[in-house]
């Protein structure tokens, strides 16, 4: 899968997003630092270098992505292009989403 | 600026998980797991993130004040010379990180012209040299009111320029960061790159300051 095709895994996180137009006053919630830092990880250790994620947010963002609030993108294209290197697969994903999911709603 | 830890807000209830966190948590254990990266990778960014400063910015500032050629170097390529002091916008295990990927100018004031930067859309902000953006630099009353009247929001920073001063605001975007040259304040003749690059404050490098020879950033107000 790549180009435009898109990942059902991914697209369903857009049910998260704000209807709407942006918000450019709005306050980054912590997570966005946690995906900062992940990429940071992913390029140092060789496995999806900075600049190609960069690259992949801005054209998937005028195209699969569109509809996404920016400052989700760099979360999902990051999911994109590891499935797309097949790094983790939509299965492992989906899989683990349902763990995080229910952890987070014990709390 | 108080802590009132009566009037926090509401802890975020289960049923308004964000699917975003869930996707940002599920790859990331994924990763580790996978051994793509160590927790511990992880957490080492983070702190980083959360701790850098403005003295990548003010020792690029100091040196170019101390060396011609240096300065035109930082001025021609900003990206570049900042390897100079250590700075790597590129590399991810430098100073940089994903997100101030970018190109990086600095901004040379002089007698006639003065810059100051600001990011209308959002936040954009040049990190590896200045750390974290002030809370102020995010705010709406900032970021809409900068562009349109430079001059009175940098009187409302106690900056006051002359008439004939152009000002000259420069807004950030995701390919563009900025970082403001001031220029190196009169009675610091002679004085080294350590000393100079103290009084190369944070708001100096922003433009709603100007650096003085009796003031740094690193000692209370009360006690100069």
């Amino acid at each position: 899968m790549s180009g435009d095709d898109h990942y059902p895994v991914l697209m369903a996180t857009l049910r998260s997003a704000d209807p709407g137009p942006p918000e450019p006053d709005r306050t980054p919630a912590p997570w966005e630092a946690n995906v900062h830092a992940t990429c940071a990880c992913l390029s140092w250790r060789g496995t999806l270098d900075n600049l190609e994620r960069r690259h992949a947010e801005d054209t998937l963002g005028q195209t699969t992505y569109a509809d996404f609030p920016l400052h989700a993108r760099a979360a999902v294209v990051t999911a994109h292009s590891l499935l797309e290197r097949g790094a983790i697969s939509e299965r492992e994903l989906e899989t683990r989403m349902n763990q995080v999911r229910a952890r987070f709603r014990q709390a | 600026m108080t802590h009132e830890h009566d009037h926090h807000a509401p802890i975020e209830a289960a049923d308004e998980i964000s699917e975003f966190e869930v996707l940002e948590t599920a790859i990331r254990e994924l990763a580790i797991e996978k051994g793509l990266f160590s927790p511990d990778d992880h957490r080492r960014f983070m702190e980083w993130a959360e701790r850098i400063g403005p003295h990548g910015g003010s020792r690029l500032v100091a040196r170019a004040w101390l060396d011609p050629d240096f300065k035109q170097r930082l001025l021609a390529d900003g990206t570049e010379t900042s390897k100079e002091v250590g700075i790597d916008w590129l590399d991810p295990t430098g100073t940089g990180t994903p997100s101030d990927f970018t190109y990086f100018y600095v901004l040379e004031n002089t007698p006639a012209v003065h810059n100051v930067i600001v990011c209308t859309l959002c936040s954009c902000y040049p990190r590896p040299v200045l750390g974290q953006a002030p809370e102020w630099y995010k705010t709406p009353h900032y970021r809409r009111r900068v562009v349109r009247w430079p001059r009175e929001v940098l009187a409302e920073f106690g900056l006051h320029l002359a008439p004939e001063v152009e000002v000259r605001v420069h807004d950030s975007n995701q390919k563009s960061r900025f970082m403001v040259m001031p220029m190196r304040p009169e009675g610091t003749e002679g004085w080294t790159e350590d000393r100079l690059a103290a009084i190369v404050t944070r708001d100096t490098m922003i433009g709603v300051a100007l650096p003085r020879a009796d003031w740094t950033a690193d000692r209370s107000p009360a006690m100069t």
